[in-house]
């Protein structure tokens, strides 16, 4: 057995190794996806495709990915077959453990002595991989044929030789295929820099005692994992929540969860869940899997190290062919809708086991705006998408906070001015909306609130709400926040109610787009919300005299 | 009127570095630091040096300070009430901010609440739009009505912020103006003056933190100002900035925010000064201190700038040297995680109470610790024994760790720096790699009180031969401060397409920072031989959301071929490639302005001593866990340019120990720098 101090020395030298693939990575990519929205990760991965070390801020849906692609290319190609210098390339979900299409997943095993040690592996979101339309991520396609490319694993390298055939097949398929290649080899710089440094690793401590401590690594997360739910007291835990529709015609589409805690083990059942719908929003089970992994560790351990420990302690089951496990061919892109409702019922199913760590719904949706036209100066058409925060939930010792990223996803905005510059668009206003969060003893973040309008020309609007129908929930007696909702602003001033996931809506300059994301549910019975917090509430205007005499009567008397 | 003097405050110790611009001389001191007022040590610090120098104040011509005032306020939330004047619609901007969690997976971070709480944003209608016009001009009575809202709140400053301010300030300077004249004695802070760049949070965030930190600064400047004056009219203050490089009072008066992050840039410049000495143009230097280490680029006797950072958990936007901070210093604590693996830092003993050994209540096992357990560090303590070291307390703190481990002391002690210097060189490692560069053909220059204990170790791990240690390494800052000049920088937006070539307005762009620059030079007083201006251009792809600075070689503005070259090469340096064919635009066109000092040259070889150095005595030192070796303690004041010696040794000097391993060597350069030729 590796000795603690080795071991963390060890394990230092794996993280150092997945930091700088991950900035390698990001340095020479070419898509913003990979450079500004950081949506890509880098692992090292062990023979039995255990994942052994993953750069500190991975998305938590990468964690499936890296997992599923490995499964994928061992259960192909047999280690004995793999050639120093191969670089396995997959992106599929239905067969090669990927999530959604633009996730591109490369592999390339490491020799040590001879035979493999380990896999430098990376995913990233190329800014398109095909399909029926740019950027391979829009709704209103029920085959994921219609989504893009996709591909199984297949040898981009063969003994460090570019598969030239292979790849000429991959970027035809591609638009701007002269980018994407660039981002093909930003990943292969990564998973070389990542292969020589675990060499490196390797003829310092030699193959046995890495492979010791790869063991050693995950054995010792497993336990911390197990411990942390220890504390949870074993018993079934139950949840329902429902998504809002799927975008082509499917509504209330139900989410269901039985979680069962024992032995320091998850057992995640999502028997009863909705069958996989026509739109985008489906998911493949290892996306169910990482997600209730990250709900798991977001509740009880947000700084234990991510690698196969962590994924250990929790088993998924759900029937197949259901929106959390989806068969082929269904259509994927937008599979993150559903993992946010995921956290959602596993938060809301452990709440009463564990009332201090557990936190009241978030606004749970990854509001997406897309606004394209023609700009009247240059004459090229612009594309101008963003993905809206809204509420976080009330937490047992303070409010949930305003306008914010929440659960797997954390992308940024675009500043004001960035856009303005950019896009031929004003933005009138972006500001909290005032009495979105729900009350409670510490009240619910409130939803952001974002006006639009094109000028000197007509712009389309697409959007994807969630939320928008059934509306975060409070816990322990809070109060639900305010769902989302789309408006166009007429010259006159009224507001035309739009669809949660509105599609090619046109705009004049005299009409504006009016974005609410949801607010969050509250924390706890109002009536025990103290004195201050009330009376910062109202001091701050994020809420109305009315809404504070309603929601917390005694208080304003 | 030919000495500079240096002072660093930190806070422990209050740092001096005193040079003679006309001889050459040097003279360094150290006295404990007045937390409660800095100037205080300052001023005592200078009677101090003058008398042990036998000068009078006014042969004092600068004192270059660099101050942790304005850190310490915003780190301690001990600034001013703020009030924020915005566009109409935006009042939430600075609340919102770039809408992302500090913590992918934590369900109870956030980041700060806002400086200036919601009630004290007041909005007013006006509008700027891209391409510099007023879409709605600004509304005066909104103004006024503002103003009486703020008299009401009985703030200390107000900061204004409007949309597109950097390409128009004109509505901003008229607020701004109203503002003022309404509120007397109300400090007012507007972004269009602190800093003019696109990308409005980040702007806000910065001026609302400038406006904060003015009336501490201001309270303090003010006091330093009188006090020193009382000594001798004619000491020029300048105040070191996080660009590296000093402003004058009046400017660090109007622009706090600058100082917030100087702390390690001092210590850069003195490294530069160090290498150029030694004729070393590519350094990396690890600046290891009580809490926490910083590791900088020298790549041709230069720093790269960065622009943004956080302080206090707020985004700040300005030029800055740009130097990645790590939580590994000498108080770092030993701890296991839940998963039952040993981690050193980032939490820190601090300097109260101190590493255990330092007999004031600590109880923690620390690095500091594991080095006076190993004999790295002398038993006879810090600073030629005023700070007694009790080896005993470092092995009763080390004890339970290493009973938890199943090791003896001393293997836990080797392993608490083993993990330490790790963490050390994972940091170098990100920071190379973001570069673009390795770090084994750079040379290491470890500085600070703990840099030269560890740095052999960190060099052998990353590859490193050499490493050269200054002649001071504990009070570099102060000597960096010495050395710096006065600098100011200028920025303006201005988004231009580089193949739509329109040079006469880019020229006109240039023209006018030039103006501005010349302006500011002659309010300095600087002689016309002493100007320097530098000219530096953020550009990037159509398409991309950032931009990479380019240096240009001159002054004037080069052709767009030449100007799309040079972001090739600069693009290709950073991230490994270039597109000859795709458009490029410039957004920022930047300017430094500066008072130029005499070239710094390496001193020529100086002749070897005829005898070796003699070692002051002998002690066992642990290299390895399982053995110590018995090794030579010398003097830094007995190694003297050429001499020459070879490890295992222990080189001590004030406020520093340098550890050389067996069969590193050692050579005294003409400019006492230590060069180490790391054993592989």
């Amino acid at each position: 057995m590796t000795d603690p101090i080795t071991l963390e020395i060890i394990h230092n030298g794996l993280r150092s190794i997945t930091d700088e693939s991950f900035i390698a990575l990001m340095k020479s990519a070419y898509s913003t996806n990979i450079k500004e929205r950081r949506d890509h990760s880098c692992a090292v991965i062990d023979l039995k495709g255990r994942l052994i070390a993953q750069a500190e801020n991975s998305l938590p849906i990468h964690l499936a990915s890296m997992w599923g692609l490995m499964t994928a290319v061992l259960a192909k190609v047999p280690v004995d077959d793999m050639s120093e210098g191969d670089i396995f390339v997959a992106n599929d979900p239905h067969v090669a453990g990927g999530t959604h299409l633009p996730d591109l997943n490369m592999a390339m095993p490491v020799f040590v002595d001879g035979s493999v040690m380990a896999f430098a592996c990376n995913i990233a979101h190329h800014a398109d991989m095909g399909g029926m339309a740019p950027g391979s991520m829009a709704g209103g396609m029920r085959e994921i044929y219609q989504e893009g490319l996709r591909i199984p694993v297949v040898r981009l390298f063969r003994r460090g030789e570019l598969v030239t055939d292979i790849f000429d097949l991959l970027l035809l398929n591609v638009r701007v295929p002269d980018e994407r290649k660039g981002d093909y080899f930003a990943q292969v710089a990564a998973c070389r820099l990542g292969e020589r440094r675990l060499k490196e690793m390797a003829a310092r401590y030699g193959r046995t005692v890495l492979l010791d401590a790869f063991d050693e690594i995950i054995t010792r997360t497993r336990q911390r994992m197990e411990r942390a739910i220890g504390t949870i007291p074993p018993g079934i835990y139950r949840f329902a929540d429902r998504m809002d529709d799927d975008g082509l015609g499917t509504i209330d589409i139900p989410i269901v969860i039985e979680i069962t805690v024992g032995n320091g083990r998850i057992r995640a059942d999502f028997t009863g869940s909705a069958p996989e719908v026509d739109g985008n929003i489906n998911l493949k089970l290892n996306g169910s899997g990482a997600t209730v992994a990250y709900a798991i560790k977001a509740l009880l351990d947000p700084d234990v190290p991510n690698n196969q420990g962590v994924l250990d302690v929790v088993d998924v089951t759900a029937p197949e062919g259901t929106v959390v496990n989806c068969a082929p061919p269904a259509a994927v892109a937008a599979r993150a809708h559903v993992c946010q409702r995921i956290v959602d019922c596993v938060i809301g199913a452990l709440a009463p086991a564990i009332p201090g760590l557990a936190v009241a719904a978030a606004n749970g949706a990854n509001t997406t705006a897309v606004l394209s036209g023609i700009d009247p100066a240059t004459r090229q058409r612009y594309v101008y998408l963003e993905t809206l925060g809204g509420g976080f939930g009330g937490r047992a010792t303070k409010d949930g906070k305003d306008g914010v990223q929440v659960h797997i996803t954390n992308t940024s905005n675009l500043p004001v001015e960035a856009i303005e510059m950019e896009y031929p668009l004003r933005v009138e206003s972006y500001g909290l909306i005032e009495d979105s969060g729900g009350a409670g003893k510490y009240r619910g973040g409130l939803g952001l609130r974002r006006v639009v309008r094109p000028v000197g020309h007509d712009t389309v609007f697409s959007g994807t709400g969630e939320r928008f129908r059934f509306a975060p929930w409070g816990l322990f007696g809070g109060e639900d926040g305010v769902p989302g909702r789309f408006q166009r602003r007429e010259p006159d001033g009224s507001l035309t109610a739009l669809d949660n996931k509105p599609a090619e809506v046109t705009l004049r300059p005299d009409q504006a787009v009016v974005m609410e994301t949801p607010g969050a549910g509250g924390y706890g019975d109002p009536a025990e919300r103290a004195a201050d917090l009330i009376a910062r509430d109202g001091q701050s205007g994020k809420f109305s005299a009315d809404y504070l005499c309603r929601a917390y009567p005694s208080a304003s008397k | 009127m030919s000495w500079f003097i240096g002072v660093d405050v930190g806070g422990t110790f209050t740092d001096f570095h005193c040079l003679n611009e006309r001889t050459g001389e040097a003279f360094v001191h150290k006295a404990p630091s007045t937390p409660d007022n800095p100037a205080r040590a300052i001023v005592e610090g200078v009677r101090t040096v003058a008398d042990r120098l036998g000068i009078g104040f006014a042969d004092i011509h600068r004192l270059a300070h660099g101050t942790t005032v304005a850190t310490n306020a915003l780190i301690q939330r001990k600034g001013g009430k703020v009030a924020l004047v915005t566009t109409k619609g935006f009042r939430d901007l600075l609340e919102i901010g770039r809408q992302v969690r500090p913590h992918m997976y934590s369900l109870q971070e956030d980041h700060p609440e806002p400086l200036v709480p919601r009630h004290w944003r007041f909005e007013v209608d006006e509008r700027m739009t891209a391409d510099g016009t007023a879409e709605r001009t600004l509304d005066g009575k909104d103004v006024a009505r503002a103003a009486e809202a703020i008299r009401t709140a009985k703030v200390d400053s107000v900061a204004v912020g409007f949309l597109f301010s950097f390409l128009n300030p004109e509505h901003e300077r008229r607020a701004a103006d109203a503002l003022a004249a309404a509120l007397p004695g109300v400090h007012v802070s507007r972004s269009s003056e602190v800093q003019p760049e696109f990308r409005e949070y980040e702007r806000f965030s910065t001026t609302v933190l400038n406006a904060y930190l003015q009336p501490v600064l201001a309270r303090y400047l003010a006091d330093l100002g009188d006090q020193v004056g009382r000594l001798s009219g004619t000491i020029e203050i300048g105040i070191n900035q996080s660009a590296g490089g000093l402003m004058s009072i009046g400017r660090a008066h109007r622009f706090p925010v600058r100082t917030a992050l100087s702390g390690p840039a001092a210590g850069a410049v003195g490294a530069i000064h160090v290498a150029k000495l030694s004729s070393r143009p590519n350094v990396v230097t690890l600046d290891m201190g009580g809490t926490s280490a910083d590791v900088a680029l020298i790549r041709d006797y230069r720093t790269d700038t960065a622009h943004d950072r956080q302080v206090g958990g707020f985004p700040v936007r300005l030029p800055m040297i740009d130097i990645n901070t790590i939580g590994a210093g000498g108080g770092s604590i030993a701890w296991f995680a839940p998963d039952g693996l040993l981690k050193v830092g980032p939490t820190s003993a601090g300097a109260v109470p101190g590493p255990a050994c330092y007999g004031q209540g600590g109880t923690e096992a620390t690095v500091t610790d594991a080095n006076l357990v190993l004999g790295r560090l002398s038993p006879r303590g810090l600073l030629d024994g005023e700070v007694a070291l009790d080896a005993a307390a470092a092995r009763r703190a080390i004890q339970p760790v290493a009973e938890r481990l199943g090791f003896t002391v001393e293997r836990t002690a080797h392993g608490i720096l083993a993990i330490v210097v790790a963490n050390m060189v994972r940091a170098i490692r990100t920071v190379s790699v973001e570069r673009g560069h390795d770090p084994r053909s750079y040379a290491l220059m470890p500085f600070g009180g703990a840099g030269p204990l560890h740095a052999t170790d960190v060099a052998r791990s990353l590859g490193m031969r050499e490493i050269l240690v200054p002649p001071a390494p504990g009070i570099l800052c102060a000597q960096g401060l010495v050395v710096s000049d006065l600098k100011e920088d200028f920025v303006r937006t201005r988004r231009t397409r580089l193949a739509a070539a329109d040079a006469p307005a880019m020229a006109r762009v240039i023209g006018d920072l030039a103006e501005e620059a010349r302006r500011w030079l002659d309010a300095e007083g600087i002689a016309a031989d002493d100007r320097e201006t530098l000219l530096a251009l953020d550009m990037r792809y159509v398409g991309q959301n950032f931009e990479l600075p380019v240096r240009l070689p001159t002054a004037a503005l080069p052709d767009a071929m030449t100007l799309a070259r040079l972001f090739a090469a600069t693009h290709e340096q950073s991230y490994g490639y270039a597109n000859l064919e795709a458009p490029i635009e410039v957004i920022n066109f930047r300017l430094t302005a500066r008072a130029r000092r005499a070239e710094t040259t390496p001193p020529p070889p100086a002749t070897p001593p005829t005898a070796p150095p003699a070692p002051v005595g002998r002690r066992a030192v642990h290299f390895r866990w399982e053995a110590a070796d018995d090794t030579s303690v010398y003097r830094r004041d007995a190694l003297k340019p050429g001499h020459r010696l070879t490890g295992p040794m222990v080189v001590e000097q004030l406020d520093a120990t340098t550890l050389l391993y067996p069969g590193d060597r050692m050579t005294v350069d003409a400019a006492g720098s230590l060069v180490i030729e790391a054993a592989p």
